[in-house]
């Protein structure tokens, strides 16, 4: 993709990123109290509840993106060969896939798992 | 000096050139604290992705799971942990109001007319606006780590 698009990227993400932190943030101790916002009960209906899953599923590729493309764009101002650059194009990928693979694996299981004690 | 000589010897300093404070200006120090804040931000985001993961059994859990909540949960939250989430908050709401200026700015909205360079050479586009709207993400910052401790600290907000 082109760095300007790339960048373009950065932006919405940012925008988007502002938005939903803050929703994030007003849920966890404006909403509901801090107490009932990080209870077990309170956090599985959350969970439950389809528009909350799909805005924490969104809070979490919009985040990664924006954070790691964010350090790309460090490390490309840092170093400027073309093995560095191809290295941290191909590590930013490999972080957002991970990471978001791991975190969508929690909402996954939160939504559709098993309930344990 | 060869090309590539001289290339290697521009780009020297590299990242302590980025955060040597010498000759720092108010914006300059905004550009620093947006990355420095960026840096930081993503890390805490990855190792709230460890703790949440817990409300389903932690990396190799199945679904939710109310004894490992609970496990988590008794090891992050105390002092230490809403300490460390009142810091989350001051970064975040700073990194997130300093980032719209820029995104701003970056757009030509707030850079003010161009205009013959006089003594003592500021740059105008980094004059009024631009610093009060540092001040502001300064101002929301401040407010938000304030409702942060009073949440944490302040008993049954």
């Amino acid at each position: 993709m082109k760095e300007s698009r790339l960048m373009l990227l950065q932006y919405s993400t940012a925008v988007l990123a502002v938005v939903l932190v803050a929703i994030h943030l007003v849920m966890q101790g404006i909403a509901t109290p801090y107490s009932t916002a990080i209870s077990y009960a309170t956090i599985l209906s959350i969970y439950r509840t389809w528009f909350y899953a799909i805005f924490l599923e969104a809070l979490l590729v919009v985040v990664l993106v924006h954070g790691f493309n964010g350090v790309r764009i460090i490390l490309h101002e840092w170093r400027q060969t073309a093995p560095w650059s191809r290295w941290v194009d191909l590590g930013t990928v490999v972080a957002i896939v991970a990471t978001v693979a791991f975190g969508s694996r929690t909402v996954i299981l939160a939504v559709f798992g098993g309930v344990a004690g | 000096m060869s090309s590539g000589a001289e290339g290697k010897a521009k780009n020297r300093r590299g990242l302590s050139g980025w955060l040597n404070p010498y000759h720092y200006n108010f914006e300059r120090w905004a550009y620093v604290f947006q990355r420095v804040t960026g840096v930081a931000i993503l890390a805490y985001v990855i190792g709230h992705l460890g703790d949440t993961s817990f409300f389903v059994g932690g990396p190799t859990g199945t679904g939710p799971s109310e004894s490992s909540w609970t496990f988590i949960s008794g090891l992050v939250e105390n002092s230490f942990g809403h300490l460390i989430l009142i810091l989350v908050v001051l970064v975040v709401i700073f990194h997130g109001a300093n980032g719209i200026r820029l995104i701003v700015s970056e757009l030509g909205l707030i850079l003010g007319r161009p205009s013959p360079i006089e003594y003592p050479y500021r740059p105008k586009s980094l004059r009024s606006v631009q610093r009060v709207l540092i001040w502001v993400a300064i101002a929301l910052a401040l407010v938000g780590t304030g409702w942060a401790v009073l949440i944490l600290f302040g008993g049954s907000i």
